[in-house]
């Protein structure tokens, strides 16, 4: 069973913050769905079999080619002077 | 001009340009649809009709001025709200997105609108693409038109609920581990999860980059060809697309080696089953052959699919921090990490879910334990079904192991939620193409069959389900009024 420390371990790397129902049922489900995924513990597990699922060419670079991205566009935390603005660090 | 509604699109297009109706008319008549039946069904979250009417008088200028339309010129088309469209509102149905307006067009999208196609509006989804009913869709879910009370298959469900209904005549959805084809399935239509790298992503907001494909949701195989022939090919913007050749339409049939898996077929509701016996019964009908075959691995596809897509969900989830976009919160009484960690509470229990689980199975001592192994199957599972498609043709099953179910069935237990997925994630994992196609109906309810081909032989999908919609014959109309 996920225990109340790993919930909010794990919330906290995922950077959410829970509620109170959350916090209380997110274990029991949680579990649930590792119980499901522990099955693979019965899967071989080196790492050599694991292929490159596409045969993709990645030597091939296209151009670097400046577009403008828009980005004035896309949101209301922009100032009127056009920069982003963030919380405070601290 | 009524009935333009239930057109297909091929038939759309030919109509406009040989002057049965205008662009104009065909458009109304598909906005009156949606007037009529959009508060019983709810497959929209953002509707665009003045700028589709706009669009639609531009097509009728351009045919009185004889200029080209484009292969779907006038075609009404609707999307799902995770690709991104330029000033029409992309919300994923979610509210960390509820006021993100896309300052560019998927690839997708700017190649329909080069080819004349319009846009209506965005459709309902299950948040980010995480779930099989709708019922995760922050702002409503959609109702299965074939039953109310039903849940029209996800996540893609206002794509296969509108594309029935006609409030649309194409659709365009995106398949993770089958949210094409569950709502193909569920309301029946064909929808198309193509195969790994056919189709761009540029612009399909990330859930599981390594799993997922946008496709085509319509009426008939013949529209689903059209669709792809436009949306097909090597992108600059996206890594790993590719070039392939053009899929078409063959009236003669050539002699397919098909086989049913037999794990896709036990377990389903013995109805969905019966169906699709039935359908595989045609198949010799239409000169193929078809047998028994078991796929080893397939047991562990399901665990490995939630392992990866949730893994990677938490990554490419991690970019909402609400600065660059996101919903409207003042910065002010916040700092740094609590800002975040508050603004992310706006994300619905499933996605939280499936962060969390990310997290986990990421997280040091887990990750061997959890990724690796999901990875390794993933391969050992392309490798077995490659070496079947070096047999057969075709691998076919049930799309949904089960019928569509009533809202609020499982909506309590994620692992039931998720079994839903066991037939189609295998498609995923191996990048392969699959279709979903309509065969039938059990108590008014729609049941699909899936059929696999082997990476970039969607021609083999297409000849197979064309010769099998002309020889079925499905219903496609659900009667709403």
């Amino acid at each position: 069973m996920i225990s109340k420390d790993e919930l909010e371990y794990l919330a906290q790397i995922s950077k959410i913050n829970l509620s109170e129902d959350e916090a209380k049922k997110f274990p029991e489900q949680l579990d649930k769905t590792i119980e499901y995924i522990d099955i693979l513990e019965e899967l071989a597990s080196d790492d050599s079999n694991v292929l490159d699922l596409q045969e993709m060419k990645f030597d091939e670079l296209r151009d670097d080619v400046v577009r403008m991205s828009g980005a004035l566009r896309i949101t209301k935390n922009l100032t009127e002077d056009g920069f982003l603005r963030g919380p405070k660090m601290k | 001009m009524s009935g333009l509604h239930n057109l297909l699109a091929h038939e759309v297009v030919e109509g406009i340009k040989e002057g049965l109706f205008t662009a104009e008319e065909y458009v109304s008549t598909v906005i009156k649809t949606i007037e009529d039946v959009e508060s019983k069904l709810n497959s929209f979250i953002t509707l665009d009709t003045e700028r589709a009417l706009s669009s639609a008088k531009l097509i009728d200028r351009k045919i009185k001025e004889n200029e080209d339309i484009g292969y779907l010129g006038g075609v009404a088309v609707g999307i799902k709200d995770n690709i991104s469209t330029k000033d029409i509102r992309t919300t994923c149905a979610s509210k960390m997105l509820e006021d993100y307006v896309p300052s560019y067009d998927a690839t997708v999208i700017r190649n329909l609108k080069q080819n004349g196609a319009i846009i209506l509006g965005k459709l309902n989804l299950d948040e980010f693409g995480m779930g099989s009913t709708t019922e995760y869709s922050r702002y409503h879910p959609t109702h299965n038109p074939w039953n109310l009370d039903y849940v029209p298959g996800g996540s893609s469900g206002g794509c296969g609920a509108a594309v029935a209904a006609g409030e649309c005549t194409v659709s365009l959805g995106s398949d993770t581990g089958g949210s094409i084809r569950c709502p193909a399935s569920f309301c029946s239509v064909v929808g198309l999860k193509p195969t790994y790298g056919r189709v761009s992503r540029y612009g399909l907001i990330s859930y599981a980059n390594s799993l997922e494909q946008i496709g085509p949701i319509c009426r008939s195989v013949k529209d689903i060809v059209l669709i792809m022939n436009i949306i097909s090919g090597k992108d600059n913007s996206d890594n790993t697309s590719m070039s392939s050749s053009p899929i078409t339409i063959n009236n003669k049939l050539d002699k397919f080696d098909i086989a049913i898996v037999k794990e896709l077929i036990n377990g389903g509701d013995h109805e969905v089953t019966g169906t699709v016996y039935s359908a595989s019964d045609k198949f010799k009908e239409i000169g193929c052959t078809c047998d028994e075959i078991s796929i080893k691995n397939l047991h562990y596809a399901l665990p490995s699919y939630y392992t990866l897509a949730s893994a990677e969900a938490s990554s490419n989830l991690a970019r909402y921090d609400n600065i660059r976009y996101g919903f409207h919160l003042p910065i002010e009484e916040y700092k740094w990490d609590t800002y975040f960690s508050n603004v992310r509470k706006n994300f619905g229990e499933e996605v939280k879910r499936r962060i969390l689980i990310g997290s986990y199975v990421l997280s040091s001592g887990y990750y061997s334990k959890y990724y690796l192994k999901a990875r390794s199957l993933r391969s050992l599972l392309k490798l077995e079904l490659l070496k079947l498609f070096k047999k057969y043709d075709l691998l076919i099953g049930p799309t949904m192991p089960i019928l569509p179910f009533k809202f609020g069935e499982k909506i309590d237990d994620p692992i039931k939620m998720y079994l839903v997925d066991i037939n189609t994630v295998i498609a995923n994992l191996a990048g392969i193409p699959a279709i979903s196609l309509p065969v039938g109906f059990s108590n008014g309810l729609p049941i699909g069959l899936q059929l696999m081909a082997a990476p970039f032989e969607e021609q083999k999908l297409i000849d197979v389900s064309y010769a099998l919609e002309n020889t079925i014959n499905i219903q496609r109309r659900p009667s709403l009024t």
